[in-house]
């Protein structure tokens, strides 16, 4: 990859893929589980092969080991700043995106990051309408058979994702 | 060329798929809504993604514009596509080629596909037989849910002619032999230049009568006029090698630039004229045009300048031959772009001098050419060389001008009207010719 210029715009995206990661982990933080030292650093470090391979399945890993650290705390209450660590994810994901358009010499025109920007921020929309039922439904009575017809209900929709997405692997536009 | 490759799901579908499974069932599993949370919005995105699946494969096809145009013109490349309906991003890369300038310089364009497809401009920088570098095209639905390649398109082929460039010439063809043209004539005719008045004679034409000299003399007299013919002129190209860098149409000129272009230049002005013109390349393509006249014939010239490349096969053809069968008959002018360091073309150049027809040798060394030495050479020996390769050149265009053929550096307009108008005086003196 030496020898290659990157336009701003490409390294504002690869920047915004670092920094995602990162804000889910100081969103633990500050919820009151902050993560440990080395799983900070595999994470940033992730994040910057991810940067530098925005097709790679780095950022898989990456955003995976954020949401399992959230996943595994101890939380008491849903904490607000989950809602940053959603924030977080959606804009590295979008960020990494735009970023694959082309290669990365290829600046990211302005009418597909505007595009994006209204796109990232209607689906974040469902974060805090997910966060506020859940905070609405906390010590509510469980209606009997919820988990056994939530799993049926996953189950399916991974049946339908999979043939969807299709088997082939997927070639990169560009070097990186 | 047509492309159809398919659609493929992108790494940020799998990946949103992947995350959303992990949350929502690690949600499940533990009984924490935590998860659900942070993958909300990425199960959204994966929704429509999927539900943005395409139906329809496209198929693409790269076209420019202009086939064949000079170089320092510009045309454009576009891409067509079909059945691209389900499309909503696309984005080209155009690998880079010599000789060849893009807009953007980069050669990456990238757009919406309902904004229309982007288009790249393209301009070649140097005559010649010029492919343009591959193109890589890539499509993306709406969510960017599938992608449609890359698809690797093979480059364009352009015939780039040498450039327009401007010459003019007031000098007289030292030994028009034709029909019809725009040349004095040594020989009288209907012609419009005065060449003296004689008493009638049986089968002149009345208004050629002088009445104020028949009046005065009491005998009838005619005003005779000079004939005008048209000329031929062989254009002879020294493409053994290709001496200096080029820099394409704004930068350094090579040997073979220098030739090539004036070669296109002489060729322009006298299809204006209403001559004859002829081609022959020596090494390289060895490529021959016999004569013809008119902007059909010009065009068919400049392709085939365009098509000359350096080499040396014919060079071997022509050792062995000894003499180039030129093909140059009475009253054409030979012109021969020469950078003169090859002894065969000098041979060429004496030996057409000798036969009576007006020859002149261009010369088209650039003052920079640098010889191409293999990198072990030692660097005071190559410099020695090549000052007495020098040395010898110049011997040689002396001796070509003391036998009567005149050497020029090639300067545009006006370069030939001197040694033309010393050909065409020479011409009228009489001659011992060697056939």
């Amino acid at each position: 990859m030496s020898g290659v210029e990157w336009p701003v715009s490409q390294l504002v995206a690869r920047l915004l893929m670092f920094v995602g990661p990162l804000a889910g982990m100081v969103a633990a933080a500050s919820a009151g589980v902050p993560p440990p030292g080395w799983l900070v650093a595999l994470v940033l470090a992730l994040a910057v092969g991810w940067a530098l391979l925005p097709e790679s399945l780095l950022g898989t890993t990456c955003l995976a080991l954020v949401l399992a650290w959230w996943g595994l705390a101890d939380l008491t209450e849903l904490p607000a700043a989950s809602l940053v660590a959603a924030l977080g994810l959606l804009v590295a994901h979008v960020a990494a995106l735009v970023a694959a358009y082309g290669p990365p010499e290829l600046a990211v025109d302005a009418p597909t990051a505007r595009l994006w920007l209204v796109r990232g921020a209607t689906l974040f929309v469902a974060a805090p309408v997910v966060w506020l039922l859940a905070v609405l439904l906390e010590g509510q009575p469980e209606p009997p058979g919820v988990w056994i017809a939530a799993m049926v209900a996953i189950v399916v929709a991974a049946v339908i994702a999979a043939v969807a997405f299709g088997a082939s692997e997927e070639e990169p536009v560009g070097d990186a | 060329m047509t492309l159809a490759t398919r659609w493929r799901a992108t790494a940020a579908l799998g990946r949103a798929l992947m995350l959303a499974g992990l949350g929502i069932g690690g949600a499940v599993l533990m009984g924490e809504p935590v998860g659900l949370v942070l993958v909300a919005p990425l199960v959204v995105f994966a929704a429509l993604g999927l539900a943005a699946r395409p139906t329809r494969t496209p198929s693409a096809r790269a076209d420019i514009d202009h086939v064949s145009l000079h170089e320092g013109q510009g045309t454009t490349s576009r891409l067509r596509l079909t059945d691209a309906e389900d499309a909503e991003q696309i984005t080209r890369v155009v690998a880079e080629a010599r000789y060849v300038a893009t807009h953007p310089a980069d050669g990456r364009v990238s757009g919406f596909v309902a904004d229309g497809l982007p288009i790249l401009e393209i301009s070649p920088r140097r005559w010649g037989r010029r492919t343009l570098g591959h193109e890589r095209v890539a499509l993306t639905t709406r969510w960017a849910g599938y992608r449609w390649g890359p698809a690797t398109l093979p480059g364009l082929e352009m015939h780039v002619l040498p450039g327009p460039t401007a010459y003019t010439s007031r000098a007289e063809t030292p030994q028009p032999k034709g029909l019809v043209g725009a040349h004095r004539s040594a020989r009288q005719g209907a012609g419009t230049e005065f060449a003296g008045i004689r008493e009638f004679q049986p089968g002149d034409r009345l208004r050629r009568i002088n009445w104020r000299i028949s009046s005065r003399t009491q005998r009838l007299h005619a005003t005779t006029t000079r004939a005008e013919e048209d000329a031929g002129m062989l254009l002879v190209i020294d493409a053994v090698a290709d001496h200096g860098r080029s820099g394409g149409v704004d930068g350094a000129a090579s040997s073979l630039d220098l030739s090539v272009r004036a070669a296109a230049a002489l060729a322009e002005h006298a299809v204006r004229r209403g001559d004859r013109i002829a081609l022959r390349v020596v090494g390289g393509s060895g490529r021959q045009l016999r004569f013809g006249s008119g902007w059909v014939h010009l065009r068919r010239l400049l392709l085939a300048l365009s098509g000359i490349h350096s080499g040396v096969e014919g060079h071997r053809a022509l050792a062995t031959h000894a003499r180039v069968p030129l093909r140059a008959t009475e009253g054409t002018t030979v012109v021969l772009l020469t950078p003169m360091l090859t002894e065969a073309i000098a041979t060429v150049a004496a030996t057409t001098a000798r036969r009576g027809l007006p020859t002149l040798v261009i010369d088209t060394l650039p003052a920079e050419a640098e010889p191409a030495f293999p990198d072990d050479t030692d660097p005071e020996l190559a410099d020695l060389a090549w000052r007495m390769r020098k040395v010898e050149r110049e011997q040689v265009l002396a001796g070509l001008s003391a036998l009567g053929c005149p050497v020029v550096a090639w300067r545009g307009p006006g370069t030939l009207d001197e040694v033309l108008h010393r050909l065409a005086r020479r011409a009228q003196l009489p001659q011992v010719r060697i056939r």
